[in-house]
C-alpha cells in the first residue's frame, strides 16, 4: 500500500473522536428529525456521509422471557468452570466480551443487497446496552461501518444464523469501502442457530427465532413487525424520509438482540446444569452434542439422564448410545443390559443393539451359541434388503463356527 | 471386396452429372517461428513433449501482440491450434507471477469442460501448480469456494457471468484484483441478440474490474467472419489488433456442389436431399473413409444416421456411424470425440453442434445435408475435412429450399465473397436498461459514469423516477429489494419467457426449456408439435395467463404451423430514400401480431392433413423496421394481382434477407400490405423480431441494393416456369408473375 494511502487511513483513525460531535446544522437537512430526537436518535458524521446511531439501555433486573439479564450475566460466568471443549462456551470471557449481534438487509442474497441496519447488545456496567446502526440512505456506508467497526468487538460475536448469512453480508459490503475503513480481521463466533437447530427442531415446523422466542423462550411478540417487509419499509423511508416505520423495523431487531442474550442463557443452562433439562428428549440431543464436540464423560451423564426406565424412542435411543459408550468403555456388563432392554423393545435401535450384542457374544465373550441366536432374532427386524444381506452372512458365518466348535 | 480410395473415389465422382461446381482449393505448407526465447523453460519442455517444437505464425504474432499489451482477435479456421493463442500468453504470465489471474469465457459449457480438460493435460505436463476450474451451473457448492479464492484460471459462460459471477463480486475480490487476461473464445457466436446482451455483461465486467483495479487485457478468437475486429471491438469496448496470418498447413481441398435431379417439374420440386445424402456418405463409409454428415436439425440427424446404419450395417456394422447433437450426455459426447479422434468410430451425423470448437481431430470427407445457412457456418463445417496433408473433399447437397438453389447456382457468391458480418446493437434500449440495473446492483453509478462508450444519464434518472435507483451523494445506488440478474436471460428474446413443463410422466413433472412470448405464440399453442432434443412433444395446454406450457411426448407423422396476422403501425420515420415511384424508410414500427390457425402438415410429403384455430391475445412489439413503399402502380395491375405479387416479393426476401445479414430465419420478419395503415400505400416491411431492433432492418435499409439485386436473381435463376416455393411462391397463376415481380422490384 502506497504511503498517501497508509496515511489517508491513519488519518481517518485519528479524526474518528471529533467527528462524533453532531453538528446542529446538519442534522436539520434531515427529514423529520423531531422523530428521530424523540426515540434517542443521533448522528454520525464521516467524510460528507452519514449515519443515524441509537443507544437503548436495559437494567440487568429487566426480565425478557423466562430470564432476567442478571441471569444472563451469571450464565456466561459459568461458563469459567465447565471442563472441555464446546462450540458455546464462553469460558475464559467475561459477560461484558460478548456483542450479540443482528442485521436487517434489503434482499437475501448478491452483492448488491445492502444492509441498512446493524444491532448489537452487550452487558456492561450493570445495564445491557443496545447499540445500532443505521443507514440513512445508500451512499452512506463508510460513515456505517467506520462507526460500527470503531464500537464493536467483531470477535466474540453471538448471532442468529451470522455464520453463513449476516456476517459474510458484512464482509461483502465491507469490500466498497475497505479503502476508508479499518479491515475486517478473522471473527470468533457463537451461532445459535445451529445449537437451535440441533435442540428444538424436533418441537417446531421451522427453527426461527420467533418460533424458539414463542415456543421455548416464553417471549410473545406484540406488534412487530415481520422481518421480510424491512426491506420495502426501507425503501420507503429512503424516498419519504418518515422515520415511523424504520423505528418499527429497528424495535423488531432491538427484540431479536435481547432475545439472542435470552436464548444464549437456556442454552447455556441447558448444557451446563442437568437439572434444567426438563424431558429426556433434550438430555438426549445435549448428549449427543456433547458427544460431536467431544465431552465424552459429559455426553455419558447426559444419556444416563436420558435413557431413564422409559421404553419410548427417544429413551431407547440414548439407551443404545450409552450402550455404545459402555462398550468403548469396556464395561461390558452395562452394555449388555443396555443393549437387552432396547434390542427387546420396538425401537427404531432394536435392530442395532441385537447385531452389537451379538458382536460381543461373538468377539468378546466367545459365547457363539449365543450370538448365533441374538443374530437369529435379529433377523426377523430387518426391512432393508442390504442389510439383510449383512445379517445373513452374519448367521453363516456363526453357523460355520458353530459347527466347528462341535467338531472341535 | 477392395475398397477403394478417396482420390479414386473423387475421380468418379468428378463424371457425376449432379455435380453442378466443382472447386479445388489449394495445398498451404506450414509457415512457424520459434518459440520465442522468454518462454518458461517448464511451458517449453511441455510443448515439446505434445510435438510442438515451433510455433505457427499466427501462433507467434499472437502471443508477440499480447506480451506488449495489445488486446487481439485472432481468426482461424478450425484445427489451426488456436487455444495455444491464449494458452500461452496466459500460463506464461502465471508462471512468471504466481498471483495473475484469468478469466476464459465459452458460449456453452460443453466447450469449457473440453478446454479445462485439454489445458489441465498441458498444465500437468508443465510440473507448475496452476489451478484451472470451470465455474457453471454444474459446479458443486463445496469447491465453489476453492474456484474463487485459488483458481488461476477460471472457466466458465457469459450466462454465468451474468447471475452468478459479476453480482457476486464481493466474493471474487481475488479473481477480479488479479485479472490479467480475460479470454473469449468462438468470438462469432456472440452476434444479435445473444451478442448484444454479452457485449453489456462485458460492460460490467469491465466496471467491476476497475473497481479492483485490475485492466484486463482480452484474447479473443473467432472462426471467419467478415468483421471480426469490429464484432470484438464492439463486445470488449477495447480497439483490437487482428491476428489473421494463419500458419497451420493443410492439405488439398474439393469443393463439391450436388444438385439432387427435378422430380416435379412444374412445381421445381428435386429430389430430397436427405435420400442423396444417404447414398453418397454410404459410398465413403464402406470404404473406411471417416466422414462427417451435416445436417440442420436434431430430428434430420436421427433420420440420417438411421439410415447409414441401415445401409452399411453388412459391410462395416452400426456402431460406428453415431450421431452427435445437442441433449446427449457429455460423457456420450466425450466418448464420440475420442472415437473420432482415434479412428474407431467412422462416420457421424451432427447438427451444427460439432461446428464449434470441439476437437475430433481430422476427417476426410464433409457431406452437408443443404446450406448450413450463412458462409460463416459453411466453412466451419467444411474445415472438419482436411488433414495437414492430403486430400479432403466436401460435398454440399442441395435441397429444394430458395436459399439452398440460390447458393449453388451462385457459386461466385459463396466462394468470392466474404463471409457475413456479425452484427450486435449493444444500445438496444432494452438490452441496455436490463444491463444498467445488473450494473447499478454491482456497483452505484457515478453521475458522470459511462456505461461503455455511451452517457446514460438520462436512463439512470428514469430509474431513479421508477424508484428502482436511488441518487445520493453523486452516485446513483440500487434501492430495490429485488435481484435484477435472475429476471433477465441472454439467450431469448423478451423478458418474460413461457416455461415447457413436461408433463409426460406424472410422478416426475419437469421444466424443460423456456421461449420468448412472441415466438410462444406460434411454437407452443395448443396442439402444437414442439421439438425438443429431437423429441416431439405435444402442447396439451398453453397457460397464456402464467405464462406456462403443458407439454407430453408424443410420436406423430406431422409438425404444425402456425399462421399469425400481424399488424403494423409506423411510429417514426428516421431515414428515407426517395426514388420516382417508390420509397424505402427506415424507422420505428408497432408490432400487433395475432396468431389465427395452425396446420398439420405431414413429415415426409409437407402435405396439409388437418388444421385448427388458435385463440390467445393479441401481442404488441416495439422494434425497428425498414419499408418498402410503392407510390405509384401501373394501371394494368389489378388489386388482388398485386396483393399476390407483393407476397411473392415478401416470400424472396423472407429468403434472401438471413442469407445476407447473418442471422437467424427467425430474427426478421417479412409482412407485405396492400395499404399500409399509415399511408394507404403497397408495402413490404420488413422488421426485427425482437423488441427494440436488433440492427438487422437497418442493415436491410443500407445495403438495400444489394437486398434488391439478391431478390432479382433468384427470381431470374430459379427454374421454374412461373413461381414455385422456391422463388415467390406457387398461388399465382397465368399472369406471367416471375416477369411482373421482377419489373416491381426494378421500380425500387
Amino acid at each position: 500500500m502506497s504511503m498517501t494511502k497508509k496515511l489517508q487511513r491513519m488519518k481517518k483513525h485519528l479524526v474518528r473522536e471529533e467527528t462524533a460531535v453532531p453538528i446542529k446544522k446538519q442534522q436539520e437537512n434531515i427529514r423529520h428529525w423531531d422523530m428521530w430526537e424523540a426515540a434517542g436518535a443521533n448522528i454520525f458524521h464521516f467524510e460528507g456521509e452519514y449515519c443515524i446511531t441509537r443507544e437503548t439501555h436495559y437494567s440487568l433486573d429487566y426480565q425478557h422471557g423466562h430470564y432476567t439479564f442478571l441471569d444472563a450475566e451469571r450464565t456466561i460466568e459459568d461458563w469459567s468452570s465447565f471442563e472441555g471443549a464446546h462450540p458455546l462456551s464462553a469460558k475464559g470471557f467475561s459477560s461484558s466480551d460478548l456483542y450479540f449481534f443482528d442485521t436487517e438487509t434489503t434482499g437475501l442474497r448478491g452483492s448488491g443487497s445492502v444492509i441498512f441496519l446493524l444491532g448489537t447488545a452487550r452487558i456492561s456496567g450493570n445495564r445491557v446496552t443496545v447499540k445500532q446502526y443505521f443507514l440513512p440512505s445508500p451512499g452512506n456506508e463508510t460513515a456505517l461501518y467506520a462507526k460500527f467497526l470503531q464500537e464493536t468487538d467483531y470477535t466474540t460475536l453471538v448471532t442468529y444464523n451470522g455464520k453463513s448469512f449476516d456476517w459474510p453480508q458484512v464482509k461483502s459490503r465491507h469490500t466498497f469501502v475497505r479503502e476508508r475503513v479499518p479491515a475486517l480481521p478473522a471473527f470468533g463466533h457463537f451461532d445459535l442457530y445451529h445449537a437451535s437447530r440441533r435442540l428444538f427442531k424436533h418441537t417446531m415446523e421451522s427453527v426461527k427465532l420467533v418460533n424458539v422466542e414463542k415456543n421455548i423462550l416464553g417471549i410473545e411478540r406484540i406488534d412487530d413487525v415481520p422481518g421480510h417487509l424491512a426491506p420495502i419499509i426501507y425503501f420507503d423511508y429512503v424516498e419519504r424520509g418518515d422515520p415511523e416505520g424504520i423505528l418499527q423495523v429497528m424495535k423488531h431487531n432491538e427484540r431479536d438482540i435481547l432475545s439472542l442474550l435470552t436464548l444464549y442463557t437456556h442454552i447455556s443452562r441447558l448444557v451446563l446444569d442437568g437439572s434444567t433439562r426438563k424431558d429426556d428428549r433434550t438430555a438426549l440431543e445435549i448428549a449427543k452434542w456433547f458427544e460431536s464436540s467431544g465431552n465424552v464423560d459429559a455426553a455419558r451423564m447426559a444419556l444416563a439422564q436420558s435413557a431413564g426406565r422409559g421404553q419410548d424412542n427417544v429413551a431407547l435411543e440414548a439407551a443404545y448410545r450409552l450402550a455404545m459408550q459402555y462398550k468403548r468403555r469396556k464395561s461390558f456388563e452395562e452394555a449388555r443390559m443396555l443393549f437387552d432392554r432396547v434390542r427387546h423393545s420396538r425401537s427404531t435401535r432394536a435392530l442395532d443393539a441385537s447385531i452389537e450384542l451379538a458382536k460381543l457374544y461373538e468377539h468378546t465373550w466367545k459365547e457363539i451359541d449365543e450370538a448365533f441366536k441374538v443374530t437369529e432374532q435379529a433377523i426377523e427386524m430387518v426391512t432393508d434388503e442390504r442389510i439383510r444381506k449383512e445379517v445373513e452372512h452374519r448367521l453363516t458365518r456363526l453357523e460355520r463356527k458353530k459347527s466347528k466348535d462341535l467338531k472341535n | 471386396m477392395k475398397k477403394k480410395t478417396l482420390s479414386k473415389l473423387i475421380t468418379e465422382l468428378r463424371n457425376n452429372e449432379h455435380i453442378i461446381n466443382w472447386h479445388e482449393i489449394e495445398p498451404e505448407e506450414a509457415k512457424t517461428k520459434p518459440i520465442p526465447e522468454m518462454i518458461d523453460e517448464r511451458i517449453r519442455k511441455a510443448l515439446w513433449q505434445r510435438g510442438v517444437g515451433e510455433l505457427y505464425t499466427h501462433q507467434y504474432s499472437a502471443f508477440k501482440a499480447v506480451e506488449s499489451g495489445e488486446n487481439i482477435v485472432a481468426v482461424t479456421p478450425t484445427a489451426s491450434g488456436k487455444t495455444l493463442c491464449y494458452n500461452l500468453p496466459v500460463l506464461q504470465s502465471i508462471a512468471e507471477n504466481e498471483a495473475n489471474r484469468a478469466l476464459y469465457i465459452f458460449p456453452t459449457k460443453a466447450l469449457a469442460q473440453d478446454q479445462k480438460s485439454e489445458l489441465n493435460e498441458m498444465i500437468s505436463e508443465m510440473g507448475i501448480d496452476i489451478k484451472s476450474f470451470t465455474y457453471d451451473g454444474d459446479t458443486s457448492p463445496a469447491i465453489r469456494q476453492k474456484v474463487r479464492k485459488a483458481g488461476h484460471i477460471v472457466i466458465t459462460n457469459p450466462d454465468m457471468l451474468h447471475s452468478a459471477i459479476l453480482p457476486n463480486h464481493t466474493k471474487w475480490v481475488h479473481l477480479f484484483e488479479n485479472l490479467k487476461y480475460i479470454v473469449i473464445d468462438e468470438l462469432h457466436t456472440y452476434r444479435g441478440v445473444f451478442g448484444s446482451h454479452v457485449a453489456n455483461v462485458i460492460r460490467r465486467l469491465k466496471r467491476i474490474c476497475s473497481f479492483y483495479g485490475s485492466s484486463p487485457i482480452f484474447i479473443c478468437t473467432s472462426a471467419t467472419i467478415a468483421n471480426p475486429q469490429e464484432l470484438a471491438e464492439q463486445l470488449t469496448g477495447n480497439p483490437m489488433r487482428l491476428i489473421d496470418n494463419n500458419g497451420a498447413p493443410r492439405g488439398r481441398k474439393h469443393f463439391v456442389f450436388y444438385n439432387p435431379r427435378v422430380v416435379n417439374k412444374p412445381l421445381n420440386i428435386r429430389k430430397s436431399a436427405t435420400v442423396e445424402v444417404n447414398n453418397i456418405a454410404k459410398e465413403f463409409l464402406k470404404n473406411k473413409i471417416q466422414t462427417i454428415i451435416f445436417a440442420r436439425s436434431r430430428v434430420r440427424v436421427e433420420v440420417i444416421l438411421s439410415h447409414i446404419q441401415e445401409l452399411v450395417k453388412k459391410e462395416i456394422g452400426t456402431k460406428t456411424i453415431r450421431g452427435y447433437r445437442g441433449g446427449y450426455l457429455p460423457n456420450e459426447r466425450r466418448a464420440i470425440e475420442k472415437g473420432l479422434r482415434d479412428g474407431e468410430i467412422l462416420g457421424v451425423v451432427s447438427t451444427n453442434a460439432l461446428e464449434l470448437g470441439v476437437d475430433i481431430g481430422q476427417l476426410q470427407v464433409c457431406v452437408m445435408t443443404g446450406y448450413p445457412g450463412s458462409i460463416a457456418s459453411t466453412w466451419q463445417q467444411a474445415g472438419r475435412a482436411g488433414r495437414r496433408h492430403g486430400e479432403a473433399l466436401i460435398i454440399m447437397v442441395a435441397s429444394s429450399t430458395p436459399i439452398d438453389q440460390y447458393v449453388v447456382h451462385h457459386p461466385d457468391y459463396f466462394f468470392d465473397r466474404s463471409p457475413e458480418s456479425a452484427r450486435i446493437n449493444p444500445e438496444n434500449l432494452i438490452i441496455l436498461v436490463d444491463h444498467l440495473k445488473c450494473a447499478a446492483y454491482e456497483l452505484p453509478f457515478k453521475e458522470e459514469e459511462k456505461f461503455g462508450p455511451i452517457e446514460v444519464h438520462d436512463i439512470l434518472d428514469y430509474l431513479e423516477e421508477e424508484r428502482v435507483l436511488h441518487y445520493n451523494g453523486g452516485k446513483y445506488h440500487w434501492a430495490h429489494e429485488s435481484f435484477p440478474a435472475t429476471n433477465i436471460s441472454l439467450r431469448s428474446a423478451a423478458q418474460e419467457n413461457v416455461v415447457i413443463v413436461d408433463q409426460s410422466d406424472v410422478a416426475n413433472v419437469k421444466i424443460i426449456g423456456e421461449m420468448d412470448r412472441f415466438s410462444a405464440m406460434t411454437l407452443l399453442h395448443d396442439e402444437a408439435i414442439y421439438l425438443h432434443e429431437g423429441r416431439q412433444f405435444q402442447v396439451e395446454k398453453l397457460d397464456w395467463e402464467h405464462k406456462k406450457a403443458y407439454v407430453r411426448k408424443v410420436d406423430v407423422e406431422y409438425y404444425t404451423d402456425a399462421n399469425l396476422a400481424v399488424q403494423l403501425k409506423v411510429l417514426e420515420i428516421d431515414r428515407s430514400t426517395e426514388r420516382n415511384t417508390t420509397a424505402i424508410h427506415y424507422g420505428d414500427v408497432t408490432v400487433n401480431a395475432l396468431p389465427t390457425i395452425f396446420k398439420k402438415i405431414k413429415l415426409s410429403t409437407f402435405e396439409n392433413i388437418g388444421s385448427g384455430p388458435i385463440s390467445l391475445p393479441e401481442e404488441e412489439m416495439h422494434t425497428s423496421a425498414a419499408w418498402l413503399e410503392l407510390k405509384e402502380i401501373g394501371p394494368e395491375l389489378k388489386e388482388k394481382a398485386l396483393e399476390q405479387l407483393l407476397m411473392g416479393i415478401a416470400n424472396v426476401l423472407n429468403h434472401i434477407v438471413p442469407i445476407l445479414t447473418m442471422c437467424d430465419r427467425n430474427d426478421i420478419h417479412v409482412v407485405s400490405q396492400i395499404k399500409a395503415t399509415h399511408t394507404g400505400l403497397s408495402t413490404i416491411f420488413l422488421y426485427d423480431h425482437y423488441p427494440g431492433g436488433i440492427g438487422l432492418a437497418e442493415d436491410v435499409y443500407k445495403r438495400f441494393d444489394e437486398v434488391k439485386a439478391a431478390a432479382k436473381d433468384l427470381i431470374e435463376k430459379c427454374p421454374c416456369q412461373d413461381g414455385c416455393p422456391s422463388c415467390i411462391g406457387m398461388e399465382i397463376g397465368g399472369m406471367n408473375a416471375k416477369r411482373k415481380s421482377i419489373q416491381l422490384i426494378d421500380q425500387f
